[in-house]
């Protein structure tokens, strides 16, 4: 396949994927640009027995925004807005409150929901992205559900669901 | 107002809720930093279009090319004369030249009479009795 055909098939999916892990779409389009280009500068990496390009793609996005992660640690630390996500009084918008909530769980647990989802990726692809079992994927999709249960239990009445904000 | 004042969701409550969290759309300027499409002349882009190459490679090209030129059949060169003057034993034979005379005699053929006229068959007369005719008598 080659590579203008794959971005085209591929590219939005991966901006989504690094924009609901970053939230920022600065971060999202630095971390598309830079899986492509990856692809781009070694096209040989990808080995199909391996996983699809799909899957390879995730991959390099997955551990591009762990890069960005490591580099902006400290920056990243942002309390108030953690805080935020528990009320929903502050939450104009139940798409930015569900996100925080997303944006409170553990990395991993972050990284398998939205890969199931958002982007529709099965266990066994989550596992070969994340490199891990599929039982693991398993745990953690269940641990970051219950615990989004609990922390959007607030807006069951606010909006989306029962009514309008 | 604490998360934990309420009941938990039901697994379609939390489905709902997650499906509405929308991502933004990406750039559309993403393409065009990774596909630039060049406008120039292609005059004007074999001048600008640069190739990366690993100094390996290149000095491999360059090893290649320099075993052809020392290695590629040359072309045909003029035929160069070389004299030389050599000694080359040769028997010699001994020639004698002699003059012969060989004499051939042959019957001549009588010509043929011209007109069909033959004078062999003539004889010498034994009386000649000339006559005179006038060429003028009418009536002779």
């Amino acid at each position: 396949m080659r590579i203008e055909t794959a971005f085209d098939q591929y590219h939005r999916a991966v901006f989504d994927f690094a924009y609901r892990l970053t939230r920022s779409t600065d971060v999202a389009e630095d971390v598309t640009q830079e899986c492509f280009l990856a692809l781009m500068r070694a096209p040989d990496r990808f080995d199909p027995a391996r996983g699809t390009l799909k899957t390879y793609l995730f991959s390099i996005a997955r551990n591009l925004v762990l890069k960005h992660y490591r580099d902006t640690r400290a920056e990243e630390v942002d309390l108030d807005q953690v805080s935020s996500a528990a009320d929903p009084t502050a939450a104009l918008e139940i798409s930015s409150a569900v996100g925080d909530a997303v944006a409170q769980l553990p990395h991993l647990q972050q990284e398998a929901l939205i890969l199931f989802e958002y982007e529709g990726f099965a266990l066994e692809e989550i596992a070969q992205v994340l490199e891990t079992e599929v039982g693991t994927v398993k745990s953690r999709l269940h641990r970051a559900r219950a615990s989004l249960k609990r922390r959007l239990a607030p807006f069951r009445n606010v909006g989306g669901i029962h009514g309008a904000v | 107002m604490e998360p934990f004042d309420h009941d938990e969701l039901s697994d379609s409550d939390l489905d709902q809720l997650l499906r509405q969290w929308n991502a933004p759309a990406p750039p559309a300027h993403l393409r065009t930093n990774l596909f630039p499409r060049s406008t120039l002349p292609w005059w004007r882009k074999i001048w600008t279009i640069s190739v990366p190459l690993p100094v390996a490679c290149g000095l491999a090209m360059v090893f290649f090319l320099a075993a052809w030129f020392w290695i590629r059949p040359s072309a045909p060169e003029p035929a160069h004369v070389v004299v030389k003057t050599v000694q080359v034993p040769v028997i010699q034979e001994r020639v004698v030249t002699k003059v012969v005379t060989k004499y051939v005699y042959r019957s001549v053929p009588a010509e043929p009479a011209a007109s069909g006229f033959n004078v062999g068959g003539l004889r010498p007369v034994a009386e000649l009795r000339p006559r005179i005719i006038r060429s003028g008598d009418a009536k002779d």
